[in-house]
């Protein structure tokens, strides 16, 4: 059992607050200085106030230098780039310096550095619901802002999901015109992931993951603040796009199909460059905590499966996203300064916009998929009350497969032509990375042998995730499959795919996560009918959607368009009608929520008997987390009493040792 | 409770400033790693629309005449190592108590990074082409505007470690800053070096018959 | 806190003491177990669904006249022998996961903790071994499959080549296909450059595609053949098949290309060698020669 020991001699890590006497520098103002005077409000009205001077600074001076010569009209591409692309960078930048990210920075280059009371202020210490709308530092806030966001960004993803299948669903009429139907499937596309990414690494990762490795606080507290507000300061643009002619092109947005859209695809290339940054950031807080701040005894050995899935999320993200954020940086270029990246007519190349993006935007699946396996794997020893099976072999399988993730992208390029002959090494790499997956699937399965399951939603949910890997696993099979690809790329069997693996497991795993870790983070119980109501609700219509889907592509129905051959018609329409249960459900689970959050039962400090650090916290959990930072003496799976099946192989030997041996 | 204390003790946490500096030092290996990836994302656009020659417009004009100069990559790379092994000789002789060489080697490295902005600033300025003038212009263009913000990110960070210096709050106890800011300005050189490799020995794209945009023809 | 699990059944016959290591039991004791045994069946049941599911699946891509060459034949057949070889660990997956559901091991459903654990067990070398060794198999069973099936249809047709590089089958038509927002044009230099928006082969002719865009990335797919290749600007591709069915079959964009990417399809009429040398005579262009 992972035991909280008061460590001999008060240990080397003892919090500032039982050691008084650490010199200071100066202190500058009140404690937290100019921070005092940020929030969320502070910030919106700044980042206006800079949108609105950049813009206008930069129409005159292009007028100045085109003279006058300008297309005025926002609908066209030509209209008003460097204008809005500095609009958005105005506000960015007004954001960051009105919620108070620049103090620090400026400070450290003042040498006026933080004293502990400054920092005390800034991780929200004895300051009630206004922490959350200022840039605090402590993780269990971060967390809870995270989980907000992803709610928020949800909500909008899945309401434009709504509308898809609306428009897919009557298939006699057209009822959005082509381009804003273009835009709605981009803006779902994009949202969504975005949603995904930071789904459970974002509230779980921040909150529970500092608790978990026995620390105070994440290894760069005023990045972590950094990170969150960064994603807050890119959703607007995103969200504004819509209303500046949309992101007609896909979430992949590739040229130079994206040169043609209006100047809201300026906004889609802002939020990337500014959501690259935010990851990248929390990346680093998160591999630096795990890495550096775990506790005394937590030994590689001992470290819970879940930080290990966070670790190679965090890997990934950090190492590949400046690929995506790059395309789109050229991108940018291209429309406003017409440079020639990815425009053939002038030496671009699509191929080049293709290849950087995909060396992100295959690791990516696996930054979204990796947590939510890795948060099922965490939960089901606790709910079966039985060791994690092949501990090691979990570890392999995630790192095998962050390795991996680096040499698949080309199998979203098969049918691009760019290299043929890279076709057999890259059908290879994908064959080869389901390897570790089949790792973590027999981990899944071997710890589920034998176990009576305790049948709460988080354990019930691990069911309809493993579920959903099989059928997301095996169209993945064929996917990777180059001459099956030749017919499936491109077609409503992707689609369904991806939806199975990123939603399937992804999404339906990370609500496992967030019903398990619920009461830690609100100290109240997740209302366990109304959540299964509505997790099992969006499970059918689920299954309902996608499947309809698998047969609309295996039709021929390719993808992204709103008007089809009438053979896809019933596939459609059934679609559809999975569509809305999947959106029942969800607002069911919403409610569930929320109304557990405002008054369900409070929850004790290890509601579901678990081994691990952060269920040996009080709830709700102290500002410091730990009184004393905790020894930790062995891994938190040593649940299980002897299996009979061994003890029947040698039962002399096993009394006369007094002492029973557990499995090989 | 530690009853002597021999090392300083970080402000905020009260940790010993050994084990955040340990801690940060990581956190700007990882910073480091990911900006490499930014750096060889364009010099993969460098090279792939080199060696694609795509409509036959990698080159800016049919003529040699028109390629960026060779000399300021390499005077500018040349002055981020400098400015660097300054960076890197403060640092040494922070560690064996001698503040006053950090700040000198800090403002001197602070001047010429300085002047290699500029040096940036006016490269871009007078290439002779402009951005809409194909893709070797393109990519160009962009390695030196990528060396251009980082440089005056280098400035800040040099100019920081000499006010930082003269505060005191760069001492030899806890001069682990000074060797951060030095490692990140060698990821710069490398990058800046890497550039003005690229650019020198990828000229002329070894692809002469691309077809023509839109067309079945070469 | 019971110390001995009373959940899991006994076995059928009493172990035999040995001398073997915990863990590794004979398959034949191991197979007494009435849970392995429901399980297996379970597999063979799930196994089975899936494999006839699998010809559901080939005939859903059938539906609208396919297959119409040897390429989406072999596609087909890849699918069957990618699924007949995924069932059987497919299955047990899937039976592992019902039977824990339905609660062949016990469940435990009081609203407090369990009182009782399962058996301890941390790992078994027995079973990773052979799930490894099995999954291994299983990918380089398909990895092999697919490289030979990607070898044989790859024979001269898709990917990128210069212009002026022959094709390896002999005799082919050679169609120009210019991809532009949002029609397709077909073009047959062999036959006195005639252009057309329909695309118009005969039937057991061997076909090659140089294939292109005019703006912006499109993908030629002609359905029922099992053909796909981007249309990029600034490059030319390269696909190529055989028609073996006579009939009017789907030519769709699989690329989002703008506005009105969903129209961007038009037909493929194979037709008999007569049919084709007088429809090419109508558009004033010469047989082939």
């Amino acid at each position: 059992m992972s035991t909280v020991i008061s460590p001999p001699g008060g240990g080397t890590t003892v919090a500032i607050h039982e050691q008084p006497h650490v010199p200071q520098p100066k202190q500058v103002g009140k404690p937290g200085g100019f921070l005092r005077r940020t929030n969320f409000l502070t910030a919106v009205i700044s980042g206006i106030v800079l949108a609105a001077i950049f813009y206008f600074v930069t129409v005159a001076i292009v007028n100045k230098v085109t003279g006058g010569g300008q297309q005025d009209d926002l609908s066209l591409p030509d209209g008003l780039q460097a204008e809005i692309a500095m609009m958005y960078i105005g506000w960015v930048i007004g954001f960051m310096a009105g919620i108070g990210a620049f103090a620090g920075p400026i400070r450290w280059f003042l040498g006026n550095d933080l004293t502990h009371a400054d920092a005390e202020y800034m991780s929200g210490k004895d300051m009630g619901r206004e922490k959350y709308w200022k840039y605090t530092t402590d993780h269990k806030v971060v967390g809870i802002q995270y989980f907000i966001v992803m709610m928020v960004l949800f909500g909008v993803g899945g309401l434009l999901a709504m509308l898809i299948r609306t428009e897919l669903g009557i298939t006699w009429a057209e009822v959005f015109n082509p381009n804003f139907y273009n835009s709605l499937i981009g803006t779902h596309g994009i949202v969504m992931i975005i949603a995904m990414i930071i789904a459970v690494t974002g509230p779980l990762g921040n909150f529970i993951m500092p608790l978990m490795v026995g620390a105070r606080d994440m290894a760069f507290p005023r990045l972590n603040a950094l990170s969150i507000w960064l994603l807050v300061a890119a959703i607007p643009p995103l969200i504004s796009n819509l209303f500046m002619g949309g992101i007609r092109d896909g979430w992949t947005v590739y040229q130079p199909l994206a040169d043609q859209s209006p100047v809201g695809m300026i906004g889609y290339q802002i939020t990337i460059i500014v959501f690259a940054f935010s990851t990248g950031i929390a990346s680093v807080n998160l591999i630096t905590t795990i890495v550096a701040m775990r506790a005394k005894g937590m030994t590689w050995s001992r470290v819970p499966i879940f930080i290990y899935g966070i670790l190679g999320s965090a890997i990934m993200g950090l190492i590949w996203f400046p690929m995506y954020q790059y395309s789109q940086i050229l991108a940018l270029s291209d429309r406003v300064l017409q440079t020639s990246f990815f425009t053939p007519a002038s030496g671009g190349s699509v191929w080049l916009y293709e290849n950087l993006f995909w060396l992100l935007g295959h690791p990516e699946v696996y930054v979204i998929v990796l947590p939510a396996t890795a948060a099922l794997l965490e939960l089901m020893p606790v709910f079966l009350r039985k060791p994690l099976f092949s501990y090691k072999l979990a570890i392999a399988g995630i790192f095998g497969i962050v390795g991996l993730s680096a040499v698949v992208w080309v199998h979203h390029m098969y049918m691009t032509g760019w290299a043929p002959a890279s076709n057999y090494p890259f059908m290879l790499s994908t064959e080869l990375i389901s390897i570790p997956f089949s790792f973590l699937v027999l981990v899944m399965l071997g710890t589920m042998w034998r176990g009576a399951p305790w049948t709460k939603l988080p354990m019930m949910a691990v069911y309809a995730v493993i579920w959903n890997k099989v059928i997301g696993g095996i169209t993945g099979v064929y996917l990777s499959d180059t001459p099956v690809d030749q017919y499936m790329h491109g077609s409503m069997f992707v689609v369904a795919h991806f939806h199975f693996m990123l939603m399937g497991a992804g999404l339906f795993g990370a609500m496992a996560a967030i019903a398990y870790w619920f009461p830690k983070m609100i100290n109240r119980y997740l209302d366990e009918r109304i959540a299964s109501i509505g997790f099992w609700t969006a499970f059918v219509g689920f299954q309902i959607t996608f499947f309809a889907m698998f047969v609309a592509g295996l039709q021929g129905m390719p993808r992204r368009v709103l008007q089809f051959d009438s053979l896809f018609n019933v596939a459609n329409w059934v679609s559809t009608i999975g569509a809305y249960i999947i959106g029942t459900g969800m607002l069911i689970f919403l409610y569930a929520i929320i109304t557990s959050w405002r008054g369900g039962e409070l929850a004790p400090g290890n509601p579901w008997g678990a081994h691990t650090l952060e269920a040996q916290t009080e709830t709700p959990v102290p500002h410091e987390n730990f009184p004393v930072l905790p020894v930790v003496t062995s891994d938190p799976y040593d649940y299980g009493v002897p299996d009979p099946y061994e003890l029947a192989d040698d039962d002399a030997i096993r009394e006369a040792e007094g002492v029973a041996k557990v499995g090989a | 409770m530690s009853t002597e204390i021999t090392e300083p003790l970080s402000p905020t946490t009260g940790e010993p400033v050994s084990t955040t500096s340990r801690r940060d030092r990581l956190g700007v290996w990882l910073i480091i790693a990911s900006c490499t990836t930014g750096t060889v994302s364009l010099l993969i656009a460098y090279s792939y629309l080199w060696s694609l020659n795509v409509n036959n417009a990698w080159a800016p004009t049919e003529g040699s005449a028109n390629w960026a100069a060779d000399w300021p990559f390499w005077a500018i790379a040349g002055g981020m190592v400098i400015g660097t092994l300054l960076i890197w000789r403060g640092y040494g002789a922070l560690k064996k108590g001698n503040v006053g060489a950090m700040k000198s080697m800090a403002l001197i490295s602070t001047l010429i990074l300085l002047a290699c902005f500029i040096g940036q600033i006016f490269q871009i300025a007078t290439f002779p082409f402009g951005p809409q003038d194909g893709a070797y212009a393109s990519a160009t263009l962009w390695l030196a505007l990528a060396n251009c913000i980082w440089l005056s990110l280098a400035f800040f960070f040099t100019q920081a470690l000499f006010n930082r210096a003269r505060r005191g709050r760069l001492t030899p106890d806890n001069p682990s800053h000074a060797q951060f800011v030095a490692m990140f300005l060698t990821y710069l050189c490398v990058a800046a070096l890497l550039s003005a490799v690229f650019t020198l020995v990828m000229k002329d794209s070894p692809n002469t018959n691309s077809p023509t945009f839109g067309t079945f023809q070469q | 806190m019971s110390t001995v699990d009373e959940r899991t059944p006994e076995a059928d016959e009493p172990e035999v003491p040995t001398n073997r290591p915990p863990g590794m039991h004979l398959a034949s004791d191991w197979l007494k177990r009435p849970y392995v045994r429901r399980i297996l069946i379970l597999t063979v049941v799930i196994a089975a669904v899936i494999i006839a599911l699998t010809f559901v699946m080939v005939a859903f891509m059938n539906m609208s006249g396919g297959p119409a060459s040897d390429i989406q034949a072999q596609i087909e057949q890849t699918m069957f022998v990618l699924t007949f070889a995924s069932a059987p660990l497919m299955g047990f997956t899937l039976a592992i996961l019902t039977y824990s559901w339905w609660g062949g091991w016990g469940k435990v459903t009081t609203e407090t903790e369990p009182t009782e654990e399962g058996p301890a067990i941390r790992t078994n070398g027995v079973a990773v071994v052979t799930w490894i060794t099995v999954c291994s198999l299983l990918a380089a069973f398909l990895v092999i499959w697919g490289l030979v099936a990607l070898a044989q249809i790859t024979a001269g047709s898709y990917g990128s080549t210069p212009v002026n590089q022959q094709p390896n089958a002999t005799k082919a038509i050679d169609i120009n296909v210019t991809g532009q927002q949002w029609l397709w044009s077909f073009e047959y230099p062999d036959n006195g450059r005639i252009t057309s928006d329909v695309l118009v082969v005969p039937i057991n002719v061997p076909l090659y595609f140089n294939v292109t865009s005019k703006d912006v990335v499109h993908s030629f797919w002609v359905v029922e053949a099992g053909v796909k290749i981007d249309a990029n600007p600034g490059a030319i591709t390269n696909t190529g098949f055989t028609p073996n069915k006579l009939g009017s079959f789907n030519v769709r964009c699989a690329e989002l290309c703008g506005l009105h990417h969903a129209y961007m399809e038009t037909k493929m009429q194979v037709v008999t060698q007569e049919q084709f040398n007088s429809w090419v005579r109508e558009q004033g262009g010469v047989k082939t020669s």
